[in-house]
């Protein structure tokens, strides 16, 4: 636990350190990618928890995730339906909390609150 | 939950999330700094130049004060004199650098009201080409001194649109536009009802989108004098002269 918030904690320092900004039309993007980078977080933790973690399955499917909500985004963009990225911010939110109240429950088995 | 068994690569997307987070963070703030900074400026700077602008009118209309008080005391010392300031006088006149009285119209070009649900904002509004087209039609009557809200039209007057204002003689102006011009009334009103595009404005535009606009006929208007400054800088007499 203590080194995903190390890690947390790292890769913001570098960010603000660095002081990198992209164009402001590319925010939409960045966006769907923090929500699949959180969505991905929460999933490895659960995986983790329910001792079924497999790093082939994570990363190919964060990079699959986060590339397809780039693509929808991109699509919205091309088709002049901006609100197209609103589908992959849904999809990724609801996963996000499924596996919020999935690992809650873990952890409270684990520590033997039930 | 010491000793979970995290894989490094879990731990490397979550140092990526972090690094997401904070790029985004950094571009959101210095979107926010840079939007308003920017408008801000040019507002301020605009306002300093028009209340520039205003302090140097004053002072030019002083300054022609003097001069015609000075013309005047002059003209008094010699007869040869009197007939020059005569003449004088009526250049001025002609350029436009004197307020002038006599009779002549009044056009008033107010926006319309009430906006049809789902029509075009912009048919409602009076745009700078409905001011130059009465102003032209009203040259073509014979018109001999015109002004739109006390901005004298001289022979360098340009009348354009900026975002929503109407520029005169660089000063904004804002609706109704009265436009007052001096010469025969029945000619002016008919000059105009003659052009193609000014009489567009009096009768298909004012049933269809309510603009404000009335022409009447006056038996004196008073037409303003140009506030500007005139002074040539790249145009000389061909003759030689001063």
């Amino acid at each position: 636990m203590l080194a995903l918030v190390l890690a947390l904690a790292l890769g913001v320092t570098l960010g603000l350190l660095t002081n990198v900004s992209v164009p402001a039309a590319w925010l939409t993007y960045l966006g769907v990618a923090v929500l699949a980078a959180i969505d991905a977080c929460l999933g490895g933790i659960k995986a983790s928890l329910e001792q079924t973690f497999d790093d082939k399955v994570f990363v190919s499917g964060f990079l699959t995730n986060t590339l397809m909500a780039a693509f929808i985004v991109f699509v919205g963009d091309r088709i002049g339906v901006r609100e197209l990225y609103l589908a992959a911010v849904v999809a990724f939110g609801l996963r996000v909390f499924e596996n919020l109240g999935t690992v809650r429950r873990l952890l409270f088995s684990r520590w033997g609150w039930e | 939950m010491v000793g979970a068994p995290f894989r490094p690569a879990l731990v490397l997307v979550f140092g990526v999330l972090g690094l997401l987070i904070a790029v985004s963070f950094n571009t959101t703030s210095r979107l926010a700094e840079a939007r308003p900074s920017r408008a801000s400026d040019l507002v301020e700077v605009v306002r300093e130049m028009e209340e520039q602008r205003g302090e140097l009118q004053d002072r030019l209309a002083e300054l022609r004060t003097e001069i015609s008080r000075l013309e005047r005391d002059a003209a008094e010392d010699s007869g040869i004199r009197n007939s020059f300031t005569h003449e004088l006088d009526r250049v001025r006149q002609a350029a436009g650098l004197s307020e002038i009285r006599g009779p002549g119209v009044e056009v008033v070009l107010g926006d319309g009201t009430e906006v049809a649900a789902g029509a075009d904002p912009n048919d409602y509004l009076i745009h700078d080409t409905d001011i130059a087209s009465v102003v032209n039609a009203l040259f073509v009557g014979g018109a001999e001194a015109i002004d739109v809200n006390g901005e004298r039209i001289i022979a360098n007057t340009p009348i354009r649109c900026a975002g929503t204002t109407i520029l005169v003689n660089s000063t904004r102006l804002g609706s109704p536009y009265v436009i007052r011009a001096i010469g025969d009334p029945a000619a002016l009103e008919q000059a105009v009802a003659a052009d193609e595009s000014a009489s567009l404005l009096f009768e298909a535009y004012k049933t269809q989108f309510g603009l404000q606009v009335s022409l009447s006929k006056k038996a004196e208007v008073t037409v303003a004098a140009y506030r500007g400054s005139v002074r040539p800088q790249y145009a000389k007499p061909s003759d030689g002269g001063v």
